[in-house]
């Protein structure tokens, strides 16, 4: 073989080579671009679906049913007391709240005898956020039955019974319903077959889901949130700490010089006499 | 290594020790471990979409017409992730959505942090305002930096033992 030809021979095996190593090159790119494709094809699939499963899964803002009585845009307020008397207390609990039910067992005696006297008409926003971060159902639950004690026209005593029996922050009590409905039987006239379905049946669940949103939506952070004609009186309104004494002062004269309201019934028992605040004890049935 | 050998021929055990089979095996543990952590973060969230949703809101940097969207979908791209890394499909680039989400999220956590509003992550559910006592945003972002280094390993080293992608480049 001459040195010319040698060498073309080592030219041609050399391009093969070369052609080889840049197939595989190519073939190795095509399939990054292929396992790249597949990985965002998955994520995007994935966030798709997330968004429209959830979109489905997600309880309506404005509920299908709502207790009887309710009020506002969507009935999501609970009214208590005269809707014409002078003064409006806006009240937003949780009922597995410790610091709502230290503030009901303080200040509920006072607050039913404003009531019945025409001095304020009270409305109350049941929120159920605190099985978000505790875990469990006593919020949602027990909104539901406050929504059904409203329907059954039993909203106030249920709710004073319900925060003197409040278990411990972290015990999920009232996420039982029988405990729910233990309870109602410290309100004359409550536990009915229809409050017992109501309560099993989480006939206001989709409301409750509805007054949460509309909470998450406020500018309202924790609970008790609690406003005296709009403005903010829990813990301190301006530089006064509420109390019992305080709350009524307050009341009056924010009240002065003017009509008083004509409360009317709602099945609910008029207020103790006594201003003081109640023991934690559950009342003798 | 040529490479090795040419500046002094001195072994490079740290070379060795990222090229080699010990270093695939314990891709695959970094692997599963982000994998887990972001199957627990997604299956938390998943549950209640309100509650994903308000998480999101807490923060109070997205306008409300991306909060929904926005704490609906984070779960399902955290689940995405994490069965990609389970599979071990395309671990590089998924590392890199990794670490991006989490810079995200530690630079999220920081920004409430320094604006001073109290809020609960919602980085394994639960979420919102919380008691400003209760907030734990050293943790988080301590937490968040962890997973973040298993995000790197991996985008440094993405071959790892049973893989989707060792199989596919056999």
């Amino acid at each position: 073989m001459s040195e010319k030809n040698r060498e073309g021979k080592r030219n041609a095996r050399d391009k093969m080579q070369e052609a080889r190593a840049a197939e595989e090159a190519k073939a190795r790119r095509n399939k990054k671009l292929a396992v790249g494709g597949v990985v965002v094809a998955v994520i995007a699939a994935a966030v798709v679906v997330g968004v429209v499963v959830q979109n489905q899964r997600s309880k309506p803002e404005t509920p299908t049913a709502a207790p009887a009585g309710t009020i506002g845009d969507k009935n999501l307020v609970i009214p208590v007391g005269a809707a014409d008397a002078p003064s409006t207390l806006t009240v937003y609990e949780d009922p597995r709240c410790p610091a709502c039910g230290s503030f009901e067992r303080s200040f509920s005696p006072t607050i039913d005898q404003l009531e019945d006297a025409g001095k304020v008409y009270v409305n109350y926003h049941i929120v159920s956020f605190i099985d978000r971060s505790l875990g469990g159902n006593g919020s949602k639950y027990g909104a539901n039955a406050l929504g059904c004690a409203q329907d059954a026209g039993h909203f106030r005593d249920y709710h004073d019974v319900m925060y003197r029996n409040q278990p411990e922050e972290t015990e999920d009590s009232f996420g039982s319903k029988q405990t729910l409905i233990d309870l109602a039987k410290q309100v004359p006239g409550l536990d009915t077959p229809q409050f017992q379905g109501c309560v099993n049946g989480g006939t206001f669940s989709g409301w409750v889901s509805a007054v949460q949103q509309d909470f998450d939506k406020s500018s309202y952070k924790s609970t008790p949130t609690v406003l005296l004609n709009g403005e903010p009186i829990y813990p301190k309104k301006g530089d006064e700490q509420i109390s019992p004494e305080n709350l009524v002062k307050w009341v009056d004269a924010a009240n002065q010089g003017k009509q008083l309201g004509t409360p009317g019934s709602h099945g609910q028992s008029p207020a103790p006499s006594s201003t003081a605040g109640e023991s934690n004890n559950p009342p003798s049935p | 290594m040529a490479g090795q050998q040419a500046d002094g021929g001195r072994p490079s055990g740290w070379r060795r020790a990222v090229d080699g089979a010990a270093a695939e095996w314990f891709g695959l543990a970094v692997r599963l471990g982000l994998a887990l952590v972001w199957g627990w973060a997604g299956l938390a969230k998943v549950s209640d979409p309100a509650e994903a949703a308000q998480a999101v809101r807490a923060y109070e940097i997205l306008p409300e017409s991306l909060v929904k969207p926005v704490g609906w979908g984070l779960p399902f791209l955290e689940l995405a992730l994490a069965l990609l890394l389970v599979l071990g499909l395309g671990t590089r680039i998924v590392a890199i959505v990794s670490g991006v989400l989490l810079l995200v999220f530690i630079a999220g956590i920081s920004s409430a942090w320094a604006r001073g509003i109290s809020i609960d992550c919602g980085c394994f559910g639960g979420g919102g305002a919380v008691d400003e006592s209760q907030t734990e945003y050293l943790q988080e972002i301590l937490r968040d930096s962890g997973f973040l280094l298993l995000s790197a390993w991996l985008v440094y080293r993405p071959r790892t033992k049973l893989s989707v992608d060792a199989w596919l480049a056999a």
